[in-house]
């Protein structure tokens, strides 16, 4: 978070001139040349900075934000703020943070300690976090009070072990040789809009047509429509909770492998909130995204209130993301200490706006079990498909129902 | 440098107000800085928050024409770029069979630019004047159709295999919107300023309602924004938009509802399809619930 005194990188000799030019005609007396320096050093630092903070700029910004203050100038902060905005964000999240970094960049010192020190309170999560920390804090309190003597002692263990295995190279091969199975056997899903294709049932009259002028209006050669094929969007919802402790990292490297084999997938995990987890699992880097999960993981409790995760993510995810060629597919126990009443009518909410519903219960393939716990009584209504996933051995032998039921 | 660049803001935000949009001025800064960079604008934000508007309303403003590429699921290159009219070149070749010119002026003749259907993407990139060109909901369209897009706003230039490349004779100001129902590629992200539009404060969307509706009274448009700023703060599937505040506005007006208050909650009851759009949320406001809402403008 500490801005480098002197410039990090000169601006272009060009761009300086003209702007030394400019200064002298609007009769800033103190700008002289070096606190020009300074400024377009400051400024020129200021696209690795936010780089640094997570956002998608890359190295070629330096040379934009120095042509954008030149343009906009430098004497008003506001002015020169929204304008980087608008240059440097990319999507919500960076949209909303941007304020505070700039402001953390270029106000003085003594302007921009204060969250500086919130930030410090608030340990592991700093400025990338902004939202988070006092929010996570209560949560914790909270469950802590349910379960006094366990939590602390649970949250280490997740911290510690789970996401460890994150990087394992044991199994790791074949999670990805089985999820790119799984990728390449949704791609074969089929869409109602037609496509232009090689064989199909109609046929297409344009493409037909312009294929004719080759052999001077006689249609020798037919060109056809047939459906799409599009893979659903997937949506995973991955139980983290206590009981499900043995395999909520098994579902996260599954969750890992799948993402890096398809694009539109997006996944979260639950306990007794949700939290969004595909751009950290998206990280090239397993060591990376191990330490990010870290950083997540730190409000995380031990209990699971399924309904009140899954109306939340109605709430705040859903509208976006879940649309009608959605198939959702939650990976839990299904013990839930929160009312079954609310987790049932989270899912039939949910089913009314996703295409397919399914449950991957890890506990369902021991011998004898019945969906007979509280929280799976409330859910067996919604469900398209409940499979039982444990290992790698039983999501294989899933794998051609799991694919039917999201077709 | 400054004082210019925020008299000319100043002077942008002030045309936006008399062309009947009420904008912030951190997006007339990036609008201003849109043409200065020439490049195009990602606006993303709810259902309803007016970004398809922001486009609309530059054109007017700058004088120019808006040309509209509605993105939707399927959508291919023939329905934005270009096409050729089969037909007609069908009955060229016809016609042309007893003519005495060489093949090679025939073909010439059949892929000249009179066969040619412009959609929208090479219409905007041939104009004169520089127009507005807004593609709206780019997240509809799949990701094929995104990376012809690039191509499309790094350039400004598009290849017709048959004619040869075309550039574009102007730059236009592409406005491109985004629902968020798909997460758009970086590729994308990167070559656009990008602004995010919230649901309006109570100022802003007091001061659209006024702007649009400047027959409600007064303490009538400050009571239906409360109202309708109340509801946002409801848990709903679907939040109403600016659109739906004004319908309901001149709903109210229509019913010659001239106060929002707890007497009146039974006839506010009967103009909320304009404002509730879906069964649940419906079900979210029983009388009760109208008249404590009701109660608190």
């Amino acid at each position: 978070m500490t801005p480098p005194g002197a410039p990090s990188a000169p601006p272009p000799q060009g761009g300086r001139r003209q702007w030394t030019v400019e200064a002298g005609s609007t009769a800033a007396a103190w700008q002289s040349a070096t606190v020009l320096d300074t400024a377009s050093g400051r400024l020129a630092g200021f696209p690795g900075f936010l780089r640094a903070n997570g956002f998608a700029v890359g190295g070629g910004d330096a040379v934009q934000v120095l042509q954008t203050a030149q343009r906009v100038g430098m004497l008003d902060p506001h002015i020169l703020r929204w304008s980087l905005q608008a240059l440097l964000c990319g999507r919500c999240d960076e949209w909303l943070r941007f304020p505070e970094l700039f402001d953390a960049w270029f106000l003085p010192a003594n302007r921009w300690q204060r969250p500086e020190c919130r930030d410090a309170d608030d340990g592991a999560l700093s400025g990338n976090w902004p939202n988070g920390p006092a929010g996570e804090h209560e949560r914790t309190d909270d469950s802590e009070e349910i379960r006094p003597r366990q939590a602390a002692s649970r949250q280490e263990v997740l911290t510690s072990n789970d996401f460890r295995a994150l990087a394992e190279r044991e199994h790791a091969l074949d999670i990805e040789a089985l999820m790119r199975r799984f990728a390449r056997q949704l791609k074969h899903i089929r869409l109602r809009r037609e496509a232009r294709a090689r064989h199909g049932r109609r046929l297409d009259l344009p493409a037909t047509i312009r294929r004719s002028v080759a052999s001077g209006g006689t249609p020798f050669h037919l060109a056809w429509k047939d459906r799409r094929r599009v893979r659903p969007r997937l949506v995973l919802l991955i139980d983290v909770s206590r009981s499900m402790v043995l395999y909520s990292f098994f579902y996260l490297r599954l969750a890992r492998a799948l993402s890096a084999e398809l694009t539109d997938v997006h996944s979260f995990i639950f306990h007794t909130r949700v939290t969004a987890v595909s751009q950290v699992l998206h990280d090239p880097d397993p060591w990376r995204a191990q330490e990010r999960l870290h950083l997540i993981a730190q409000g995380w409790a031990g209990g699971t209130r399924i309904g009140d995760s899954l109306a939340q993510f109605n709430r705040e995810h859903a509208p976006r993301i879940v649309h009608s060629r959605t198939a959702v597919i939650i990976m839990s126990d299904g013990y839930d200490t929160g009312d079954p009443a609310r987790l049932s009518d989270a899912l039939a909410q949910l089913r009314r706006r996703a295409r397919r519903l399914v449950w991957l219960n890890p506990l369902s393939n021991r011998p004898g079990y019945a969906p007979v716990c509280q929280g799976m009584q409330a859910a067996m209504p919604h469900l398209d498909l409940l499979a039982p996933g444990a290992d790698l051995a039983s999501i294989t032998a899933v794998l051609p129902k799991l694919i039917e039921a999201l077709a | 440098m400054s004082a210019e660049r925020a008299l000319e803001l100043a002077a942008l935000q002030r045309d936006l107000g008399e062309a009947g949009y009420i904008a912030e001025r951190s997006l007339v800064a990036a609008l201003l800085l849109m043409q200065d960079l020439g490049r195009p604008l990602l606006l993303e934000g709810d259902a309803g928050v007016g970004k398809t508007e922001v486009a609309k309303v530059l054109a007017t403003v700058r004088h120019t024409r808006l040309i509209r590429l509605q993105c939707y699921e399927g959508l291919d290159a023939h329905a934005a770029m270009y096409e050729w009219n089969y037909q007609r070149q069908l009955l060229a070749i016809k016609l042309l069979e007893h003519d005495e010119r060489g093949i090679a002026q025939k073909e010439q003749d059949i892929f000249s630019e009179r066969y040619l259907l412009k959609r929208p993407l090479l219409e905007a990139i041939g104009c004169d004047e520089p127009p507005v060109l807004l593609i709206d909901e780019v997240d509809r369209a799949d990701e094929a159709f995104e990376a012809y897009l690039l191509e499309l706003l790094s350039d400004f230039q598009l290849s017709i295999p048959e004619l040869g490349t075309v550039h574009a004779v102007s730059r236009p100001l592409v406005v491109i919107t985004s629902n968020g129902t798909r997460e758009l590629s970086d590729a994308l992200r990167r070559r656009c300023l990008y602004q995010y539009i919230d649901y309006p404060d109570y100022d802003k969307e007091l001061a659209i309602v006024r702007k649009k509706a400047p027959q409600a009274a007064t303490v009538l448009a400050q009571q239906i924004v409360a109202f309708v700023q109340g509801v946002r703060r409801m848990e709903l599937q679907k939040k109403p938009g600016i659109a739906e505040t004004l319908d309901w506005t001149a709903a109210l007006l229509r019913l010659g509802i001239s106060v929002i208050d707890i007497d009146g909650a039974e006839r506010i009851m009967e103009t909320l399809s304009a404002l509730i759009k879906t069964r649940d949320d419906r079900a979210a406001f029983p009388r009760e619930a109208v008249a404590r809402l009701a109660a608190a403008c």
